[in-house]
């Protein structure tokens, strides 16, 4: 008998909410969800904001601006769409507005302080260090339009689908395909002045 | 996660393979060699995956969390919620506000006639004495009847030496 009541009783396992039963509860008024939604997609946002940024505390600092606009906005989110669709493109509005304001500051000199590489680093071969291929691609990228960087880093470093990407920004899948086709352009010819060591193996697709 | 092995055997240039991306961003050796038989994995060797902002997720989630706190209690301070009896009574204040403004000018329009012919009595009340004293043996006062305890009572006076002014 007690064996045959145990099976009776109903193992409920604590089912996490997806993403859009969290924002309905954060509508209703509960602070804690909202939480649990920034725990979840901390990782993500930050990533895709570094990726973009191309510095820790500025991709930081932008990262939690966008779930404070979250917040903010959460009542105009349609919960026909996906979430990551529209919170993406929450952070890519923001981190292209950052870049925008941080080149207007900037000195473009500044930019290009970079001397190339004598032919002899060039020479000795190229050592694959994920740190500095970073540190290149930040470097390269630094001449691409802030929609051109992102469009960059969401294709080939998020691995989204143009159609995605064409949602995030709200252009079609061809205006996707030519800022990635023109960007590859410009990071290879940064790349030949500035890395030649590298150009040699990068080319334009 | 698949092995080094198993990558290397799936790898293709240009490949799309979730699982082989995976490896390639997590695996030195296997990074440079992809690198090596196709440059365009240059860049996507440092990409996917998640990313801990400096300080780690509890300090950045914390941090958004007081700042939500702040705006929202700045909201609230900004625009305080009515109970009941205040929205009454604003909405009291503003019927009245609204009547009052409908109803000045009906009577500053009405007063300026009324003015004109009410002036003299009004002086003339300020300086005679409201009630006067004199001495008749001949009047004959006449009081008309009323019609309840709240009806107005009325007077008249008939006297030939009374003065017309009065």
């Amino acid at each position: 008998m007690a064996a045959h009541l145990r099976l009776m009783i109903q193992t409920t396992q604590p089912v996490e909410p997806d993403d859009r039963q969290l924002v309905q509860t954060i509508r209703d008024g509960d602070t804690d969800a909202f939480e649990q939604l920034v725990r979840r997609k901390t990782s993500k946002v930050y990533a895709l904001c570094y990726r973009i940024i191309g510095n820790p505390e500025d991709a930081k600092d932008i990262s939690q601006l966008v779930f404070i606009k979250l917040w903010e906005n959460l009542e105009k989110y349609d919960a026909k769409y996906a979430f990551d669709t529209w919170l993406y493109r929450m952070v890519t509005n923001v981190a292209i507005d950052f870049i925008r304001n941080r080149q207007s500051r900037e000195n473009a000199v500044n930019s290009n302080l970079r001397l190339v590489k004598t032919s002899t680093d060039a020479e000795q071969g190229v050592v694959f260090q994920r740190k500095e291929i970073e540190t290149v691609f930040n470097d390269v990228a630094s001449v691409l339009s802030p929609k051109q960087k992102t469009i960059f880093v969401m294709r080939e470093m998020e691995d989204l689908p143009s159609s995605e990407i064409a949602k995030i920004l709200g252009c079609r899948e061809s205006t996707v395909r030519n800022h990635l086709f023109n960007a590859r352009k410009l990071m290879q010819q940064q790349l030949q002045k500035r890395y030649p060591e590298y150009a040699q193996l990068w080319r334009s697709r | 996660m698949i092995t080094c092995e198993l990558f290397r055997s799936r790898f293709t240039p240009g490949t799309d393979d979730v699982e082989v991306l995976e490896h390639l961003r997590a695996c030195e050796n296997c990074f440079a060699f992809a690198a090596q038989a196709d440059a365009d994995m240059l860049f996507r060797g440092i990409g996917g995956g998640e990313m801990i902002p400096p300080g780690g997720v509890d300090a950045f989630v914390s941090d958004v969390m007081r700042e939500v706190h702040l705006r929202s209690t700045e909201k609230i301070a900004s625009h305080p919620k009515f109970g009941w009896a205040r929205r009454l009574a604003v909405a009291a204040t503003l019927a009245a506000a609204v009547a009052g403004t409908l109803y000045y000018p009906r009577q500053q329009r009405v007063t300026p006639v009324q003015t004109t012919a009410s002036v003299q009595p009004a002086t003339s009340a300020m300086t005679r004495p409201v009630i006067e004293k004199y001495d008749s043996d001949t009047a004959t006062i006449v009081e008309m009847p009323t019609e309840g305890a709240e009806d107005v009572k009325v007077v008249m006076i008939f006297d030939e030496r009374l003065p017309a002014d009065l």
